[in-house]
């Protein structure tokens, strides 16, 4: 069997994993930073069950706008930054297969521009899918 | 709980999780999920909302690293996630239409006689004949990678890719039926059907989870079981053990993988057996 080159396209989507991933974590633990210099710890006993009343609790975003809100207002809220983080991480894997199109493309592979449009297609609609059931 | 002591005791034991699943290509829910409920009191809900930011953490953590090595094939896991993505939104519609307990006593049969064939194929280090799949040529599925171990550059091809895809999406339904995770059916679909070495099976297969989980993050985050304060300790833990698991991983052979692996396949196998008699270990 031919010997292959490790593909281009491979370190462009490890790339954007690993900023992905790193971004993710730095905002996750800035977020933790502030809230324990806030005070946040201090005597803090962390409720582990969602509210019966269906109340939102402090740590818990439903939806990016709340996380806007979280940020803009001052004080900070350093729960919100934290959820950016793992909004950042949530959405790393779909980027990294959106960059990989382009990728695949220059790279003069068509077969597999189309089979990672098919996958990010897909993700979008079990996106979708997910906001008709629970939105 | 102390928010204190429950965020340095989850951030340890998620750094093992992650050191495990970067190892096995699983994404850590099989082991966060009965830890943060049994032993720390979690809810189930935020447990699974800190299961599916875990396997996109062991994911971004181990792919990456994984993905530059050349351990992990990303042609083999971009055209098997299309199968696996499928079959979890065919799962998703089918849930509550088909008895899931006749489903899980046959996955934990199928589980079983993997464990077997696992336990038979113990000593292989790589597959020995080369593959000459038509699916496989025409697709490019196979790669080279530097096997760190054994000190050589190592050449592989997929075989019967056929099947592993069809059972890549048999794999995908009972993931949206049944709710777990299918990590483990990946690794053992590449394993034993394609015949891929078993480190790249289990490095692809920590690529494809973070995609899988990915469709299915947004669920959850809308539904609003993912809590910071608790999810924040299991993201940093994971990403760290996710790194730290892919410099072990290099080092091992595949043997030793596949023995570590074993466990997990007849924990699941028990576990869906019971399952399916009724019998829930959570």
């Amino acid at each position: 069997m031919p010997e292959r080159p490790v593909f281009p396209v491979e370190h462009l989507v490890a790339r954007v994993l690993l900023v992905g991933g790193l971004l993710g974590l730095t905002l996750i633990s800035l977020g933790l930073g502030l809230y324990a210099a806030h005070g946040g710890f201090q005597g803090h006993v962390l409720a582990l069950s969602p509210p019966v009343a269906g109340a939102t609790p402090p740590g818990v975003f439903r939806s990016l706008r709340q996380i806007a809100v979280g940020l803009r207002q001052r004080p900070l809220d350093p729960l919100a930054v934290g959820a950016l983080g793992l909004v950042v991480l949530m959405a790393t894997p779909g980027v990294a297969v959106t960059l990989a199109i382009p990728g695949f493309l220059l790279a003069g592979d068509g077969r597999f521009a189309l089979i990672a449009t098919l996958v990010l297609t897909m993700l979008l609609v079990s996106l979708l899918l997910a906001g008709a059931v629970h939105g | 709980m102390s928010l204190t002591v429950f965020t340095v005791a989850v951030l340890c034991t998620s750094l093992g999780a992650g050191v495990v699943g970067a190892i096995l290509g699983l994404g850590g829910g099989i082991l966060l999920v009965p830890i943060l409920t049994i032993f720390y009191g979690v809810d189930l809900h935020y447990a699974m909302g800190a299961s599916i930011i875990s396997v996109i953490a062991t994911s971004s953590g181990a792919a990456a690293s994984y993905l530059r090595t050349g351990l992990s094939n990303l042609r083999v896991g971009l055209f098997l996630v299309v199968a696996t993505i499928t079959g979890a939104l065919t799962g998703a519609f089918l849930a509550g239409v088909v008895p899931t307990r006749w489903l899980e006593l046959i996955l934990g049969l199928a589980l079983s006689y993997s464990a077997y064939t696992t336990i038979r194929q113990l000593a292989d280090e790589l597959p020995e004949d080369v593959s000459t799949d038509g699916l496989a040529i025409r697709f490019d599925l196979e790669g080279t990678y530097h096997d760190v171990r054994l000190q050589r550059d190592i050449s592989y091809r997929a075989r019967n890719v056929a099947g592993g895809f069809v059972a890549m999406y048999g794999a995908g339904v009972l993931s949206g039926m049944l709710g777990i995770g299918s990590g483990a059916f990946k690794v053992l679909a590449m394993d034993y059907l394609m015949r891929l070495p078993m480190k790249v099976s289990t490095a692809t297969s920590n690529f494809m989870i973070g995609l899988t989980a990915a469709a299915s993050a947004g669920i959850y985050f809308s539904r609003g079981d993912i809590h910071v304060l608790i999810v924040a300790p299991v993201a940093i833990g994971v990403l760290a053990g996710a790194y730290l698991g892919t410099q072990v991983m290099a080092h091992m052979r595949n043997t030793t993988v596949r023995k570590l692996f074993l466990p997990i396949v007849v924990y699941l196998a028990l576990s869906m057996i019971l399952r399916g008699l009724g019998i829930h270990l959570l």
